[in-house]
Order: C-alpha cells, then structure tokens, then sequence
C-alpha cells in the first residue's frame, strides 16, 4: 500500500498536500481505493462551496459501497476534479495524482498541523486492518 | 462456514466477506476486472456454500410434483429444469435447479445457500409422500467455469467437449483425478460455460488446475454484476416469500397446467386477475448507482422500488431491477431517487446485455 511521504491524512482515509499559498488538494488513499474496489461514480460538491473540517465534500460508489468524502480542514473548495465524473476510475489507477478530488483554500494553516503525517497514518491503518 | 475452496481463495489473495454465514471471495483483483473476464474469455466461481439435496425413490416423483412448480414425471433422464418452491399464497420460498439423475428414482435439487438450512426444513416437512431425502450440501463441491472460452479450457484439460451438451442438460463424467463429476450446462452469468458438481475433497484440486489452464478466479461481486446485466433475479433480493412468480415475469419456470402443486391456486388466481406490480428491468440515462431500496417515481407519485441494482461494467450506466405498479410499461421514463437527486431512467425488458450464443 502506498502512502507518500510529503502528504497529510485523515482518520477517514483522506489525504491532504499543501500545494501552493494555503492551497490543499485533497483526494482519498490508497487504502481506501482498495477498501472500495472498483470506483463507479464519483460526486463533488461546488466550486465556493465553504466547509468546516469533517463536512462531506463529495461522494464515492464503488459497485459495492458508497462512501463520503470529508473536508480534512476548515476552508473554501477553491477547485474541483471535474475529470473524476466521466472516468472514476481513475481514482482506482492514481488516487495521489490524477484522481485528486478537490483543492481547498485552508482557513487556519495551524489546522493542518492536527492532520497525521506518513508515519502515523501508516500505524493508523494498521490498526484498523487488525 | 467454510467451502472446501476457502484455502485456495486465501492463496490467490481474495478479499473475504460475509455471506449469509459463509466466508466467500467478493473479488481476486477487482469485480470489474473478473466481471469482464467472464464476459470475453472465461472465470471461475466457488458456488458450493449452495445447498444439494437428494431426493429418491419410487415416491420421488410425486412428492417433487407436488412442491415444485415443474412437471417432473416429464423430465428425462440428465435434464435440468430451473423451478421454485412456493407457499401457499404463491410467494417464493427458494428458486433452485432440479437434476433428473434417474427418471423416477433419483433427483437432486441444487439450492441457495442462504435457504438451504430453511429449504431442506420444509422439504422434509412437506414429505407426505415417504420420498427419501438427504442433504448432500457438505460433501458436494460445486465450480462453476462460465465464458465463450470455458468450453475450450474445460475440454483441453480434462478431454470432453461441454459444447457436446444442450444447454439445461448434465452428465456424469468418470474421471481419474475427481472421481465422478457432474458437468452441467448451466450458469448464473449468460456467458455459457458449465457448472461442476464434485466431491468436496477434490475440488481444490480441480479449482487450481483450472486455474493454471487460464480461467480467472471470480467473486461474489462479479456473480452479481453477471446475474444482474442478465436479468436474472436473485432470492432474497428480487424474489422472496412476497413476491410470486408472476410478479418476477418468471412464468416460464411455473406450469400452471400441471394439477395440484402448492401455490398453484394462488397463481392461477393472480394470473386470472392480472398482478399490481411486476419486475423490471431500468436502464439509468444519467450518472448514478441504484441500489436496493431506491424509491421509482413516475409523475410525482411513487411507482415502486428498486430490488438490485449496479452499474452495468459492459453497457458503462446504472442498471436495476425493480418492482414497478402495473400502469408502468415497458419504454416508459421513471425517476429513480439516488439520495437527494431524481434520476431518469427506462424501462426495458432485461436483458441488460445479449446473453452468449443468441
């Protein structure tokens, strides 16, 4: 299972990179493309739509679960996937690059510090496979 | 509960889950993966959590008359016939397969695995007649090899052709390796192939060399997708104890000339007096998943509801079966309700995809 060093994760399988002036892009695992199997569908909120950490930003079905994605941080969806309605199935080839989901414009840059890094999401996922 | 495969799964890396009790592969690699494998050149599925019951005889053949929907003193010897096991109200206990092994003398009834505890209860309970049955669910494996390729696969391995049987048409094969094996021409996928009926002991055996000869390992999922771009209705999920025959747009499987069967009154009567809801099939025309539990609108008023629902990995959109009023027709535009949005769809005669071969 692949989990890139440079990003931040969530509890919920998110992950989180910090791109460009508080800019986040944030997509979903690669355990968590796993967990689901074959993506079906893929939803996404709006461009400007203003969300507080833990808000769903969007949808994922795969042919056996649907799944909601959540805003790891406090922020604003400055940009969304547009590429992930017609072919979600790239979230199964490239979730870290292609398949990103959103971008956020992140309201308090302290926030993202409370996110697990590489390490801590890789115990974390351990435990839960247990 | 385990089927004598569960190791071999394990092996291959499949993901487990829970299946009505029994721990089952939904998928190897990934059910589209398997799904399309099926569909272009050939899988393979551990069906033997489902249930085998032998029936024999000379008072066989009325007391399956008698519960079966079939007609049962018809059938030759090494036919199969798909038939039901109703209530009295018509509604559907099990679908199942019956295996004409000796006219008059020997049956076997090959049911779901999640029925086969119930089936095999009320079987003996409705055993008036003095039929002698026995439950052969744990000593009988069951593979089932299905695409355009699994005849060739089949016959290049163990030396017979299946494409030699007519479809809905089984025979026992002598072997070296796996003793007897029943070859039966049928499946749950509309892309041909065989089921294998064999001894528990041997079918790992079996389950790797076919393996090693090109088929790919296929899970739950994909039996799912396959069954559903069919059409074919799944117990639990499009037909149960509710639902009757009818309903489903299953009368083929239901001789409703054949006297004195149980739930043929019933039957009669709902096909007298025409049925308020049948089975349909819905093809999504926008984005989306159904699935069970969906509400079916048609002008604002709800029509009914979804019972399976996926989206098709060869048509590449949403399709589902549901149970729709009777007003609804077939071409007709209903919305089904996917959380928040109303999506359109038409409704078709399943289907979804051309089976194999026609």
């Amino acid at each position: 299972m692949e989990i890139p060093e440079q990003l931040y994760y969530t509890e919920d399988h998110e992950w989180g990179e910090m791109v460009e002036d508080g800019m986040m892009r944030v997509g979903i695992t690669d355990y968590a493309q796993h967990e689901l199997g074959d993506i079906v569908f893929v939803e996404l909120v709006e461009v400007g739509t203003v969300v507080a950490k833990g808000d769903p930003i969007g949808t994922v079905e795969s042919v056996k679960a649907v799944s909601e994605i959540y805003a790891p941080v406090d922020g604003e969806v400055f940009k969304v996937n547009g590429a992930l309605t017609d072919t979600p199935e790239l979230v199964n080839q490239d979730c870290y690059g292609e398949a990103w989901m959103v971008v956020l414009k992140v309201n308090d840059p302290a926030q993202v510090d409370t996110l697990m890094d590489a390490r801590a999401y890789q115990a974390y996922v351990e435990a839960e496979a247990k | 509960m385990r089927t004598p495969l569960y190791h071999e799964h394990e092996k291959l890396g499949a993901r487990i889950v829970d299946f009505h009790g029994w721990e089952m592969p939904v998928w190897y690699t990934g059910i589209r993966e398997e799904h399309l494998a099926v569909r272009n050149s050939a899988g393979l599925f551990d069906a033997s959590h489902m249930g085998e019951i032998r029936v024999g005889g000379k008072e066989s053949v009325p007391f399956l008359n008698r519960i079966l929907t079939r007609d049962i003193p018809a059938m030759p010897k090494n036919r199969v016939l798909y038939s039901f096991f109703l209530n009295e109200q018509g509604g559907i206990i099990d679908d199942l397969t019956v295996y004409c092994v000796e006219p008059g003398e020997a049956y076997m009834l090959c049911v779901n695995a999640s029925n086969t505890e119930n089936d095999l209860r009320w079987v003996i309970g409705q055993n008036r007649e003095g039929a002698v049955i026995e439950d052969r669910s744990a000593e009988t494996a069951l593979i089932a090899l299905q695409g355009p390729d699994a005849a060739r696969i089949f016959k290049d391995y163990l030396d017979f052709d299946p494409d030699t049987l007519k479809n809905y048409t089984f025979t026992v094969l002598a072997t070296v390796q796996y003793c007897d094996i029943m070859i039966s021409k049928t499946g749950y996928t509309g892309a041909g192939g065989v089921e294998i009926f064999l001894p528990s002991e041997k079918a790992p055996g079996l389950w790797s060399s076919l393996v090693e000869q090109g088929a790919r390992p296929c899970g739950l999922g994909a039996r799912d997708t396959l069954r559903l771009e069919m059409g074919y209705p799944l117990h639990g999920n499009d037909i149960d104890e509710t639902t009757t025959p009818i309903e489903a747009g299953l009368n083929f499987a239901v001789d409703l000339d054949k006297p004195g069967f149980i739930g043929l009154e019933a039957l009669k009567r709902q096909s007298g007096q025409g049925v308020s809801r049948r089975l349909r099939g819905l093809v999504l025309k926008e984005r989306g998943v159904p699935r069970q539990g969906f509400v079916c609108m048609k002008n604002g008023q709800k029509v009914g509801a979804v019972t399976s629902g996926s989206v098709s990995p060869i048509l590449g959109t949403g399709i589902a079966l549901a149970y729709l009023d009777k007003s609804v027709e077939e071409n007709d535009e209903v919305e089904i309700v996917v959380r928040d949005r109303h999506l359109k769809s038409t409704v078709v005669r399943p289907p979804f995809v051309r089976a194999a071969g026609k």
